[in-house]
Order: C-alpha cells, then sequence, then structure tokens
C-alpha cells in the first residue's frame, strides 16, 4: 500500500476515480481532435483560436452557449432520474421532439398570447413538459406492463417521435404555414413575441434566456430529491435491486414509470425551451442531436448534479466553438462529434476497471 | 399495372436489401447475446470506406472489400468492449454511432472537399441472360446488382449455420444459457466475439451496397437510419432469421410506396409510411404480435464465476 491509499479513505478514493476518468477522457478526446485538425492540413492555433471566438468571445457567443447548455442540462438532469432507478433513458430526442411540437402547437393555435402574468410562456413550457412526460411514461407502462426494454422502447418512441414533426411541418392542416407558393418552406409560422422566452440580460446583444434560471432550480430540486427524499431513496432502492425493493412493499411498478415520465418531462421542457427561446418556429430535425448530447451529459455525470450542469457547458461551449471553427477556419464542425464519440466510448469501456480501482483491488 | 408491380417489387427489393444484410448479421450477434446499437455507425463506415476504396482503385470490388474491412474494424472494437471490457453495449453503440457520423463527415469533407457529388465506380447490375426479360419477374427480380443475389445466398448461409451447425448451437446457447454453456465447455467470449464480427461483416455489406451499389456516391450520414431500422426488424422478426428478413422487406415495401403510391394517385402522409417500421416494432415489442422471446442474456456481459 501506497501513503497515497492510507491518507485517503475509501470514500474519496471513490470519488476521485469517479472525477478522473470523464476528465482523461475529454482531455484525451480534445488531442485527438486537435491532432485531427493538424492531420487535416488546417492550422491549429487559428482553428483553437476560432474556437474560444466561437464559445466565449462576444456576449452573444457566451449566451447562445449557455442557451444550448441549458437545454442539454435538462435532458441530463432526466437522465440521471431514470438512471438512478437503472432505467436508461435513450429517448430524449423524442422526447424534445414532441415538446417542441406541443409548445408549437399552443403557441399557434390558441390565443395565450394575450393572457395575462407570463401565462403565454408558461402554459405553452407546460404542455411541451407534459406531452415529454407522456412520451416517457409510455416506454415506462411498456416496461412494467409487458417487460419491455426501455432502451428499445425509447429509442424507437424517438424516431416516431422525430416523424411525428417531419409529419406536423409538411401538412398544412397540422402545423405547416400556409402554402402561398410552391417554394414555402416546410416549417410551421413563427410563434408570436409573448409566446417567446423573457431574455435574462435586458440587453439585445446577449441571446441569454430565463431558461437558465429553470435549468438551475430544477438541478438544485433534483440533488435535493435523489440525496434527501424517500423518493429519491426508493428509486435507488429500485434500481439496486427491485425485487427486494419490492418485497419492501414499494410500489415498483408505479415508481418506474414515474421514473421514465419524469425524465421525459425534462426533455418536452428542454423542446419547449429550445423553440422558445432560440428557434421560434418547427422545422424538421429541430432536436438536432441534443437529446443524443444530453444522454452524454448525463452519462458523463455519473448521477451528480452538479456533474450534469458542467457537462452540459462543456458541451454548450464545445458546439459553439464547433460551429465557428468551420465558419473561421474551415474545420469541419464534425470534428465535434468525433469528440464526443470518443468521451462516451472512453468512458463507458472504463466502467470495469472504475470499479475495480474503487474496490481498491490492483 | 402490371409494370407499376413489377417496379414495385423490385424497389422493395433494393430498399429492403441493406436492412435485410444488416438484420441477418445482427441477428447472429443477438442470439449470442451481444445488441449492436452500433450497426448504423458500422454502416455508415462501411459506406463511406466502401465508396474511398471504390474511388480510388476505381474498382468497385475493391470498394466491398474496404467496406468489410472497415466494418469489421468497428465490430472488432465494439466486441472487445462489450465482451471482454464488459462495456455497456447500448452505450458504447451510441457512442460509435456519434464517432462514425462525425468521423465520416470528417473525412469526407477533408478527402473530397466540400460538398462534391463525384460519382464513383458502382458495381454493375447482374442482368442473368433470359432472365432478366421475362415480362413481370424480369423487372421484378433479375434486374438487381451483384450483391443482391450474393447476400441472399449469405442469408441461405446464416439460417444453416444458425439452425444446423455446432457453431449455431454454440451462439443460441451463449446467448441463453451462458452460465450452463460454459460449463459445457464451450468458449463464451470467443462465440461472442465471433457472432459480433458476422454482425460487422454483414453490416459492411449492407453499408457498400447503399454507397457502391445503390447510390453510386458518399453523401453525408447517408445510411440515415438504416442502421436502426435493420435493429428494429429483429425485433419485429422476434430474432427469427425468416420473420426477420420478412420484416425487413415489409420495411423497404413502406418505404418504396412513398414514392409509388404518389404515382398511383393515393394520398397517404410520407411521414406515416416512414414511421410505419418503427411503429410496427414497437407494437412487436410491446407484444401485440405474440409473445416475443429475445434471447435470455441479451445486452448481459458475461463473466465466470458470477
Amino acid at each position: 500500500m501506497t501513503t497515497t491509499t492510507i491518507m485517503l479513505s475509501l470514500p474519496d478514493r471513490r470519488r476521485m476515480v469517479g472525477v478522473a476518468v470523464p476528465f482523461i477522457a475529454v482531455a484525451g478526446s480534445l488531442a485527438i481532435g486537435l491532432l485531427l485538425v493538424a492531420a487535416s492540413g488546417k492550422s491549429v492555433p487559428e482553428a483553437i483560436e476560432a474556437f474560444l471566438d466561437g464559445a466565449f468571445g462576444t456576449a452573444y457567443a457566451i449566451g447562445a452557449s449557455i442557451n444550448r447548455a441549458v437545454a442539454l442540462a435538462l435532458v441530463g438532469l432526466g437522465f440521471i432520474l431514470a438512471f438512478r432507478a437503472n432505467l436508461t433513458n435513450v429517448g430524449g430526442e423524442g422526447q424534445i421532439a414532441v415538446g417542441g411540437i406541443v409548445a408549437t402547437a399552443i403557441g399557434l393555435w390558441t390565443p395565450i398570447s394575450d393572457l395575462p402574468l407570463g401565462l403565454a410562456v408558461v402554459l405553452p413550457l407546460l404542455g411541451g413538459t407534459l406531452a415529454g412526460a407522456l412520451w416517457g411514461g409510455i416506454a415506462g407502462v411498456m416496461k412494467v406492463r409487458f417487460g419491455t426494454n426501455e432502451v428499445i422502447s425509447t429509442l424507437l418512441l424517438g424516431f416516431i417521435a422525430l416523424l411525428l414533426v417531419y409529419w406536423c411541418v409538411q401538412s398544412t392542416t397540422l402545423l405547416r404555414q400556409p402554402q402561398t407558393s410552391s417554394a414555402t418552406l416546410p416549417e410551421s409560422l413563427p410563434i408570436a413575441d409573448a409566446v417567446k422566452l423573457p431574455g435574462l440580460t435586458g440587453s439585445p446583444e446577449s441571446p441569454l434566456h430565463i431558461g437558465l434560471v429553470i435549468c438551475l432550480l430544477l438541478a438544485g430540486v433534483t440533488a435535493v430529491v435523489l440525496q434527501r427524499s424517500t423518493f429519491g431513496l426508493r428509486l435507488r432502492a429500485i434500481g439496486l435491486n427491485e425485487l427486494a425493493a419490492r418485497r419492501a412493499g414499494m410500489p415498483g411498478g408505479i415508481l418506474l414509470v414515474v421514473a421514465l415520465a419524469l425524465a421525459g418531462a425534462f426533455g418536452g421542457l428542454a423542446g419547449a425551451i429550445m423553440l422558445q427561446g432560440e428557434q421560434y418556429y418547427l422545422k424538421a430535425g429541430f432536436s438536432s442531436g441534443y437529446g443524443f448530447d444530453g444522454l452524454v451529459v448525463g452519462l458523463l455525470s455519473r448521477g451528480s448534479t452538479v456533474g450534469v450542469l458542467a457537462g452540459a457547458l462543456f458541451f454548450g461551449f464545445l458546439r459553439s466553438g464547433g460551429i465557428s471553427m468551420e465558419i473561421m477556419a474551415g474545420v469541419p464542425a464534425a470534428l465535434t462529434l468525433v469528440i464526443q464519440g470518443l468521451i462516451v466510448i472512453a468512458v463507458a469501456g472504463s466502467v470495469i476497471l472504475v470499479e475495480r480501482l474503487e474496490r481498491g483491488g490492483r | 399495372m402490371e409494370e407499376t408491380l413489377a417496379i414495385f417489387i423490385a424497389s422493395t427489393l433494393r430498399l429492403g436489401m441493406p436492412l435485410m444484410l444488416a438484420a441477418s448479421g445482427e441477428l447472429v450477434s443477438e442470439r449470442a447475446g451481444v445488441l449492436n446499437l452500433s450497426l448504423e455507425g458500422m454502416m455508415l463506415t462501411a459506406a463511406f470506406f466502401g465508396a474511398l476504396g471504390s474511388w480510388a482503385t476505381g474498382n468497385p470490388y475493391l470498394g466491398v472489400g474496404c467496406a468489410v474491412l472497415a466494418s469489421l474494424c468497428v465490430a472488432a472494437v465494439q466486441a472487445w468492449l462489450s465482451v471482454d471490457l464488459r462495456a455497456n453495449q447500448l452505450v458504447v453503440g451510441i457512442g460509435f454511432n456519434i464517432l462514425a457520423l462525425g468521423a465520416t463527415t470528417l473525412l469526407y469533407r477533408v478527402i473530397f472537399g466540400g460538398l462534391s457529388r463525384e460519382e464513383i465506380p458502382g458495381l454493375p447490375k447482374l442482368a442473368v441472360d433470359g432472365l432478366s426479360n421475362l415480362p413481370f419477374a424480369g423487372t421484378a427480380f433479375f434486374q438487381q446488382s451483384v450483391i443482391v443475389y450474393f447476400g441472399l445466398a449469405l442469408m441461405v448461409l446464416i439460417w444453416v449455420i444458425l439452425n444446423h451447425t455446432s457453431f449455431g448451437l454454440a451462439v443460441r446457447a451463449v446467448g441463453d444459457e451462458p452460465l450452463s454453456a460454459d460449463k459445457a465447455g464451450i468458449p463464451v467470449a470467443r462465440t461472442r466475439r465471433l457472432a459480433v464480427l458476422v454482425a460487422g461483416a454483414m453490416a459492411g455489406l449492407a453499408g457498400a451496397f447503399i454507397s457502391i451499389a445503390d447510390i453510386h456516391t458518399f453523401t453525408e450520414n447517408m445510411t440515415n437510419g438504416a442502421g436502426y431500422l435493420a435493429l428494429a426488424a429483429v425485433i419485429f422478426g422476434g430474432w427469427n432469421i425468416g420473420r426477420t428478413i420478412a420484416a425487413c422487406l415489409l420495411f423497404g415495401a413502406a418505404t418504396a410506396l412513398q414514392f409509388q403510391l404518389p404515382a398511383m394517385g393515393i394520398v397517404v402522409p410520407t411521414a406515416f409510411l416512414l414511421m410505419l417500421p418503427y411503429l410496427l416494432a414497437l407494437l412487436a415489442v410491446a407484444g401485440v404480435v405474440g409473445r416475443l422471446e429475445p434471447p435470455t442474456a441479451l445486452t448481459l456481459p458475461f463473466r465466470r464465476g458470477k
């Protein structure tokens, strides 16, 4: 035994390994990313400069990156809630999509823009959240009633939701804008100003919106629920040993459905926030990979709320920087996908190693 | 009318082909207990390296070789991670799909530059003498590229291997009862690794079919979810090869209908036809079309003594 192992108590060591692995994976993947930039014959300093400029360079860049992080963090929070019950929600993408559809529908079909007290903003957000909860809940019910693996069902539901968006923006009876000419794009009309999320800074230069406040509040609630509530404890119990938890009198089925519905609700809210805060109209492919990125964020956090926020910020800035790198330095933004993929594979592959280190074995 | 039907059958076969190739390989892997969510990534990687190989060598057959080799590389890493490192197969699969999308897009931009759609040397259509001129069946069945006939032969081979050889028995044993299989002296890890490689090789052919035989070029994200459709077909087919291939043909037909129906003056939302395969698969996993029995140890890593 080395001195460090004696000095550090076991929980400390555990935490260190748990934090170190994502950091090593991220650093290694970023290094490979830079090597790829160099290998493709582009200037590395130029690429880094373009990246930093796009991520942190202006108030606009920072605001846009944080807005991206908000959507990712919400999906990630939902992921760790369900994951506490040992449920893997792969359907974030679809939950964002249904959230966006319902928020758009409420914004465009109902006369809510005249409502007082900010209801014009809140009702579509709630609608999107409920839609996501329903979408996640379906997977929960299928799991409990038919024993369907939630990974398969949430994935399939995800594709169905993406095609629902496509359907909605293709059909004028649904959400497509009135077709005045053959050049009318398959998109919805933009939502009214009253439905858009209010800005946070008051300055027109920053797109930062109140989604950040909602996200931070929910992160706090999630942390408390997971760590200090009976519900959180029950989720963990059912995740560790479903049979034992049921024997102990816990309503296993209901817990599983609620866990997946909650995960879906977070995804649906993320979709509504993306629509009301940034995009303002519905179009095919509107969820643009945020669901899968959010899953990655949840996975890297290893169940910690702070980890989700940190990961979401990282990926939010990574996305913004990647886009700027493509525009300014000619390095394809697909590079950020390579980095993300490598991180996921490295973290998933090192699980056994981490477990071995945590147990203190060699 | 007869001509329309013949064209419909031909395009069903063409659109169902990559699904059939990928799904029949994935079936072997899933029967052994390993689920490759990375099927989509393997196909996309294969489509890219197939196109690249065919373009660089000018020989489409070498292109197919490159495609299969590239896909096998992905499968080998997937096998190492899911069998030896006992990583979460689903998470690894998602990682590979993100990586494959990023890497192929990046390489495509760097090598081919911008958004060129340069045509690559494609596989010839094999017009079987005497058969391709038959009035109905000629158009429907006998004007396909070589890979189609080769692929169909491989599917028969997979059926034979899975159901009538000792290796097939070993595959099913390690997927259903890894513990007993291990006790009976069947090498669980090796059998599983091999099964994943089978999935990789077939996904490689599927990717090659899309870029080299069908479209004759590479475009970004050109598989566009075909790998997920193949996974859905395995589920809808209840882990049985005949039913899986039937499911692929059904999904192919649903895709073909979106081009055929408007021509016949029937209006069905395209989105609904595209959604149909996923809806059917969802109903299938919910047990609506009869009780499905996935391999007992599907996605569960095996470790001796546990």
